[in-house]
């Protein structure tokens, strides 16, 4: 199962400055790549949503950016800023906490083994 | 594993900008990652151009540059709060300024022309153009986005012709007449045709579209009352004529006087107190005149009056100046203006006792009527609460009823 966009548009910012902080520096296509494999293909970032988060993140100076040339081509890597880290916690357990209260309003039971 | 050559790479960045990404940074990330798909996913003798448009589909619904939209979006949203803040705060602060410097202008207190300035200036250039660009993003249509452009370039327009005609500055009545075109002749139809197209806003576009006609009326009707400036200018030129009969009448009575010395000599003793009674009251009032010009210009060298050349006649802070140096607070008159009284009742009394002048050829100083039908003293009614330019005019009356005087005591002397 593929969840759906609308899910995860509320959720993406977090994703990405959790992997930023596990995982030091990261680019675009590596981000989707880690996120893909993580959930086992059930959480697949797209291209139209993962940059324009990017550079909303890096203009609100959460994340800093710096380029390598590979061949022809640029490639740009984005990791934390040091206000990013305070906030990466501040989302998580922003987003920890609205789960546990979808869980309490949609009434979900902890499934049983 | 693909390997892409440098002609490839160039053919999928040309590619990504001509479908409409501008942004460098974006279509560096959008090429980058492009080509590890392609190097990840198409094998070493695969098709990369067909494989590549089959990738670079998965990435937008309909267009590529969907993306640097919804980037732009976020990066646009990020200031929303911000720039909200500025413009309630800008509204504020203008709509401040702007009372408090009209209340300064009002008293005739400093710092009313900086106040006024700064808030006209804040309402015009940020408070409407924030504003503009938020209710933009309230309406679809392209049409409403229009008149509303339209609506805010005329507040633009309004405040800083207001401005220019508050300080006087050459152009205001251009820019008025323009503003006002434009509000009555564009932005009403406009708004109107606009606004009654939808069912639900009709009687509000109505109702809202008659005041504003009638606010365009009271407008229009304030351009009506607008030629003051060049009323004031042939009041100064008519100002400047009697000093100048004046002139001419004390230069006539000059020339009579050399005359009828040359006539009979028994006059000439008579004649020249006359002379030197007419000529010390005459420089008394000039003297008068001399003091509040001086002090109207800030220029004590002034040595003759010309009126064209005043510069702050029409400045309306003079309005109460003559008031405050001729009387007390109590509205009584100073003793300067008493002495001049007294001066005007002994000329009278001299002239009426030597040459049996009847009383319609002397200087009326009895209580008069003043403008509103209200009996006062000749004082009063001549000085107390008149303009400068006014004042400046009964004092040039006065000293041309001496001359006239003077003139037809002369003749009497002669016959």
């Amino acid at each position: 199962m593929i969840y759906s966009s609308e899910l995860l548009k509320g959720t993406l910012k977090t994703i990405v400055l959790k992997l930023l902080a596990d995982n030091k520096k990261m680019y675009g296509y590596e981000i989707t790549q880690k996120v893909k494999e993580l959930t086992l293909d059930k959480i697949q970032i797209t291209e139209g949503a993962l940059y324009p988060t990017l550079h909303a993140l890096e203009s609100d100076g959460l994340v800093t950016t710096e380029t390598e040339f590979i061949g022809k081509r640029v490639r740009k890597y984005y990791s934390l800023s040091p206000s990013g880290k305070t906030k990466t916690k501040e989302k998580v357990s922003e987003l920890a906490d609205f789960m546990d209260t979808m869980k309490f309003l949609l009434d979900i039971k902890p499934k049983t083994a | 594993m693909y390997q892409l050559s440098d002609q490839q790479i160039d053919y999928i960045f040309d590619d990504i900008s001509a479908r409409g990404v501008e942004m460098e940074s974006l279509q560096q990330n959008l090429l980058d990652h492009v080509c590890c798909i392609i190097e990840q996913d198409l094998e070493a003798n695969g098709d990369f151009e067909s494989f590549y448009k089959k990738t670079i589909k998965t990435f937008y619904k309909d267009e590529l540059w969907e993306i640097e939209e919804e980037t732009l979006l976020l990066l646009t949203y990020k200031n929303y709060y911000t720039m909200k803040k500025i413009m309630i705060n800008s509204g504020i602060t203008a709509a401040t300024f702007f009372i408090i410097g009209s209340f300064f202008k009002f008293m005739h207190w400093p710092g009313a022309a900086v106040l006024i300035l700064l808030g006209m200036v804040i309402g015009a250039l940020v408070y409407l153009p924030l504003l503009f660009l938020f209710k933009k993003n309230e309406t679809i249509e392209s049409r409403s986005k229009f008149v509303l452009a339209i609506g805010t370039i005329n507040g633009i327009l309004f405040c800083i012709q207001s401005l220019f005609k508050v300080f006087h500055w050459p152009g205001a009545n251009t820019m008025w007449f323009v503003t006002l075109g434009l509000f009555a002749l564009v932005f009403i139809p406009l708004y109107f045709f606009n606004g009654i197209k939808n069912p639900a806003n009709k009687i509000n576009t109505i109702t809202t579209t008659l005041i504003l006609i009638i606010l365009a009326g009271v407008f229009f009707l304030q351009t009506s009352l607008r030629p003051r400036f060049s009323v004031q200018k042939k009041t100064i030129q008519s100002d400047q004529h009697m000093e100048d009969s004046y002139h001419y009448a004390s230069e006539q009575n000059q020339i009579s006087y050399n005359l009828s010395a040359t006539d009979s000599s028994n006059n000439k003793e008579s004649h020249e107190k006359l002379k030197l009674t007419c000529n010390n009251l005459c420089t008394k009032i000039e003297k008068l005149k001399f003091y509040f010009i001086q002090q109207m210009e800030g220029d004590s060298s002034i040595s003759t009056i010309s009126y064209q050349n005043l510069e702050n006649s029409g400045n309306s802070s003079n309005y109460d100046f003559p008031t405050s140096v001729m009387f007390t607070e109590n509205g009584d008159p100073k003793q300067a203006l008493k002495t001049l009284k007294e001066d005007l009742i002994n000329f009278n009394s001299y002239i009426s006792s030597t040459y049996e002048q009847n009383s319609s050829k002397l200087i009326n100083l009895s209580s008069q009527e003043d403008e509103e039908g209200i009996t006062g003293s000749w004082e009063k009614v001549k000085f107390y609460r008149t303009p400068l330019l006014c004042v400046l005019r009964n004092l040039t009356q006065l000293q041309l009823d001496i001359r006239f005087i003077e003139s037809s005591c002369i003749k009497h002397h002669c016959n």
